[in-house]
């Protein structure tokens, strides 16, 4: 992602930086709306990362993700941080458009936080500007919602194959067949 | 042109992405393909209609995807008899209908949940599933009061929702380890899937392998004299590995032990490396032993059904032990096999002990394991673990010094029977590297991998890695924190299932079974020199590798 650093540096970032710890955390609130209600009063107050693996990925990929939105200079960055949340979500039970409606709510949480008071200083447009990043994000978030749907279905053929590995050697060899226990390891 | 009520500053924050919310009660089921596991083939019912009558019904070309599920006309009767004859006769089963307080303890403490956020996955959701047709068929408030206490009228929408969410439990007790009242969620689970067979509704994954077992033996209905070839085949392997031809007794008679372990090792990658660490402990300490192909599968997949049939299978081991003349039993790595013997087997099938059967003692060291004195069966890590504590084992621990470990409690052997401390001091003495995950993720805490109670079926891979994403979770704290490469478990199940989840949670980690690593170590009379691991895998590239 080859910037300079002008088209990088939009002229929102130092105002979004300077708030984005309650960004982040509405963000989050928005994300955790996905789920039903009973699990979001379970996920939101239990801080432990083993005992609560998506309330905590949440919490942590929506800050890492903005972080990596606000420098804009590393898309691989970008992807690994998205990932966290992607591959849960992507094994989660929803559908591919719900499972990634986690992105826009990012625009959501802006747009309350932000389109008023730009609104009113007339510079909504850079706002808009910036949503051409969110936009972006959701582009590389099918990438990785699509890697991982790809590896769920390669681990099921995998499976498969392991359960009989013996007898399938067995066979090979009893027919005395070398080229098919070759074809085999393959 | 339409006219906008609100403004563009307004419209432009009316972003809304809330899911529509229901009560959870009404949200309906959906059966979406990944979302259930295959029904039974007709066949395999009809078997086992004859071979265990009253067990299993309706066998039928059916799916869950269909509106018809080609339930019996009379199905509400069939659950509603079948729910009173068990309250009769497990008073357990009373008490958790009865006891439940809804406290909230065990909500947050099952992986599905964890994972899925599925409130129906909660386990006193779960269980509610069944409570609440209790309340209305058999209290008195319940007829009464109906929805106001909580009962629900059994509608083939319940039924149906007991099939997905009772086949969303694992049977692995987490959740009981934290109830005040000590509900056994699992049981609770056992006695729905009962009721549900009864009207013929239930998987393929589970009910193939208890007819196979049945019938020959093992769980994928192999003829003895194949089993035979395929042991064969792991004796030429270990050959091929330590230049050494060993022994593998099979049907023997007069033999002092007989071993059992799930037949899955004999066919899987990678239980076969285990199965072969076995063999090659059992050829190192001279140890006077039998296999059986009529008992070759401990792991009991009639636990996941109706426990006459837990019992009829579980009655081999007796059986066999007698017909060959063993005095007491040796058991390999397995889960729920080691359940149904820790918590079950005396009392269904004690009595079925031979003359000839006494208190497991091990004849390298004389330990008398007082423990399996009821049962006359015994862990092999505790008998390991008996062996290196003696000095009986000559091990290279160096071999496995490529091996970054870190164990994963199976769910029964750690909550079913309190096996936590001698895997571990088996796996230090073999490997030199190994470190613990987090402590509330192992132990008595330990996280299911997501395929245990007959789930561990490809179809509903998405349900089990979600529900494997606490264990993974903390498998690749220690994957990132210490560089673990290798997750060590004593279950069949777990190392076919926990290969995926570590794939797709922590990848690069590898699984592998604890004998798999003791044989690995070991070092046996007379072998030649060793390059490569029970895997055939050479030491330098290995090695080679972790350096990298």
């Amino acid at each position: 992602m080859a910037r300079t650093e002008d088209q990088r540096r939009s002229p929102l970032s130092d105002l979004l930086a300077s708030r984005r710890e309650p960004l982040a955390e509405r963000w989050t609130e928005l994300i955790f709306g996905t789920y039903p209600e009973e699990t979001q009063k379970v996920w939101a107050s239990n801080r432990d990362r083993f005992t609560n693996p998506v309330g905590e990925a949440v919490r942590q990929a929506s800050r890492e993700v903005l972080d990596r939105l606000l420098a804009w200079d590393d898309a691989e960055a970008l992807c690994r941080a998205l990932e966290r949340l992607v591959k849960i979500r992507a094994v989660q039970d929803f559908a591919p458009s719900v499972a990634l409606s986690f992105v826009f709510l990012l625009k959501k949480a802006l747009r309350e936080a932000f389109a008023g008071e730009l609104d009113a200083e007339g510079r909504l447009a850079e706002l808009l500007a910036f949503e051409t990043r969110i936009d972006n994000m959701a582009l590389l978030a099918f990438d990785v919602y699509f890697e991982s749907r790809r590896q769920v279905f390669e681990m099921r053929v995998k499976e498969v194959k392991r359960a009989h590995a013996n007898i399938v050697r067995l066979a090979n060899k009893t027919h005395g067949d070398s080229s098919a226990e070759e074809a085999g390891k393959a | 042109m339409a006219k906008f009520s609100k403004k563009p500053i307004e419209l432009l924050q009316s972003i809304d992405y809330t899911p529509p919310r229901t009560d959870w009660m009404s949200t309906p089921n959906d059966f979406s393909d990944g979302r259930y596991a295959y029904p039974a083939k007709p066949e395999k019912i009809e078997y086992l209609m004859k071979e265990l009558p009253g067990a299993f019904a309706n066998p039928r070309e059916w799916s869950p995807g269909d509106v018809d599920w080609k339930l019996p006309p009379n199905w509400k009767d069939i659950v509603h008899e079948g729910f009173k004859e068990r309250l009769n006769k497990y008073r357990s089963l009373k008490v958790f209908m009865d006891v439940c307080v809804r406290c909230g303890a065990c909500a947050d403490k099952c992986h599905f949940f964890i994972g899925s956020g599925d409130p129906k996955n909660m386990p006193v959701l779960r269980a509610e599933l069944m409570r609440s047709v209790y309340r209305k068929d058999f209290t008195l408030a319940g007829k009464i009061l109906g929805k106001l206490t909580g009962a629900r009228v059994m509608e083939e929408d319940v039924l149906k929702e007991w099939f997905l969410y009772f086949y969303q439990c694992t049977e692995c007790r987490r959740c009981s380890l934290f109830c005040p009242y000590g509900i056994d969620t699992a049981e609770i689970t056992m006695m729905a899937r009962e009721l549900l067979h009864l009207c013929g509704i239930n998987i393929n994954w589970i009910m193939e392998p208890v007819a196979n077992c049945n019938r020959t033996g093992n769980h994928l209905g192999i003829q003895p004299h194949a089993f035979k070839d395929i042991l064969d085949f792991m004796l030429d392997d270990i050959e091929a590995i330590t230049g050494k031809r060993i022994n593998a007794p099979l049907n023997e008679k007069g033999h002092e032990v007989i071993f059992i372990t799930p037949s899955g090792d004999v066919f899987a990658d990678p239980g076969i490396y285990t199965f072969m660490g076995y063999l090659m402990l059992f050829d190192a300490i001279g140890l006077d032993y039998t296999l059986s192909t009529y008992a070759s599968e401990g792991g009991n997949f009639g636990l996941f059904t109706n426990a006459d049939m837990m019992k009829k299978l579980n009655a081999k081991m007796y059986a066999e032990a007698n017909r060959l003349g063993a005095k007491w039993i040796l058991g390999g790595e397995c889960g729920h096999m080691w359940r149904v013997i820790n918590q079950y087997m005396d009392t269904m099938n004690g009595y079925l002990q031979g003359p000839q059967m006494s208190t497991p003692v091990s004849p390298i060291t004389g330990t008398v394991f007082g423990n399996a004195k009821q049962t006359k069966m015994v862990h092999i890590a505790e008998f390991t673990a008996d062996l290196i504590k003696h000095g009986k084992l000559n091990l290279d621990k160096s071999r496995n010094d490529y091996v970054k470990a870190t164990f994963h409690d199976s769910c029964n052997p750690a909550r079913g029977m309190g096996l936590l401390d001698e895997p571990r001091y088996v796996l230090k003495n073999v490997c030199n590297h190994f470190w613990d995950m987090p402590e509330n993720t192992i132990r008595e805490q330990t996280f299911c991998c997501a395929g245990g109670s007959g789930l561990n079926t490809d179809e509903i891979m998405e349900i089990r890695l979600r529900g494997g994403l606490p264990r993974g979770n903390a498998l690749k704290y220690v994957q990132d924190k210490h560089g673990v490469n290798t997750m060590a478990c004593v279950c069949a199940i777990d190392r076919a299932t926990l290969i995926p989840l570590a794939d797709y949670w922590a990848p690069g980690v590898r699984i592998t079974g604890l004998h798999e690593l003791v044989a690995n170590a070991l070092i046996l009379p007379g072998e030649g020199e060793r390059t490569m691991n029970l895997r055939q895998e050479e030491f330098e590239e290995l090695n080679a590798q972790e350096e990298e």
